[in-house]
């Protein structure tokens, strides 16, 4: 299979990819991002705080797409910084995250075959992990540089 | 939770990393790549990109306290690098030489002249 040349976007799944041996492609992607946003926005506890933030959501849902494509299909298509937007949601916490992997694995689980369902299960898992260590980061040095400006105000 | 680039990546610097990276967490030195430790969302995407498989997930041996400290120093110390570059000069045959960690220079990245 011909690697793309650096720089460019690449539209066949890379081997290499953990998407490509169990067959996702772009539109497993595509089906599983729309239906999981969809049951997101239907969802008492996670609805309200994409609402809030979310004003087109058609952009929002081609970014996730971007993004879970670059993870598990190796795409290059996502650039971005996912830590301080979810650092900057005040109120997001464990059971939130726990909230969401239990929404997405059911939703991978009907939208996919076993095996792919578990590629992205298991990335899910990760990223969640991943983002709520920065996010505690985050909010410590958030924390410390407030005490620093009371200690230094005297 | 996050992901450390190792000693083969020294003289080498493929940067095929970078391009593939969602968040742009890598970080350029002179003769060699590192992943800042707070951003990286432990994707894992970069470990099959890499041609001289340098990159190693934190739980594995090959990422050793050493090398675990030098990507935190050392990202927070060069610039942030968002796309690939090409490779150093002699980058193949660097790849798989032993005792390159003698040889990591703590230089940043030259400013690139436009």
């Amino acid at each position: 299979m011909e690697r793309a040349p650096a720089g460019q976007i690449r539209w066949t799944a890379d081997p290499r990819s953990p998407g490509f041996p169990v067959g996702i492609t772009e539109a497993t992607i595509h089906a599983l991002v729309h239906s999981f946003y969809g049951r997101v926005q239907q969802d008492p506890t996670l609805g309200p705080i994409f609402a809030a933030r979310v004003d087109d959501w058609p952009e929002h849902l081609e970014k996730m797409c971007a993004f879970w494509s670059s993870v598990v299909l190796m795409s290059g298509r996502y650039k971005g910084r996912p830590m301080p937007v979810h650092a900057r949601i005040t109120e997001l916490n464990g059971a939130h995250f726990e909230h969401w992997l239990a929404l997405f694995r059911a939703t991978a689980a009907e939208v996919c075959e076993l095996p792919a369902a578990a590629v992205f299960i298991d990335r899910a898992e990760r990223i969640a992990q991943s983002l709520q260590m920065g996010i505690a980061l985050h909010r410590d040095a958030v924390e410390s540089m407030r005490q620093v400006e009371t200690e230094g105000g005297q | 939770m996050t992901y450390v680039v190792t000693e083969n990546c020294i003289k080498c610097k493929f940067t095929d990393c970078v391009e593939v990276c969602p968040v742009d967490c890598f970080y350029e030195g002179e003769n060699m790549l590192v992943i800042h430790p707070d951003e990286c969302i432990d994707c894992g995407v970069c470990v099959p990109e890499c041609p001289a498989e340098a990159i190693f997930s934190d739980s594995e041996p090959q990422a050793t306290e050493q090398w675990l400290e030098i990507n935190r120093k050392y990202s927070e110390l060069w610039p942030n690098i968002t796309g690939k570059i090409p490779p150093m000069p002699g980058a193949e045959e660097e790849n798989g030489r032993p005792g390159k960690l003698a040889e990591l220079s703590p230089e940043p990245a030259s400013e690139k002249v436009g």
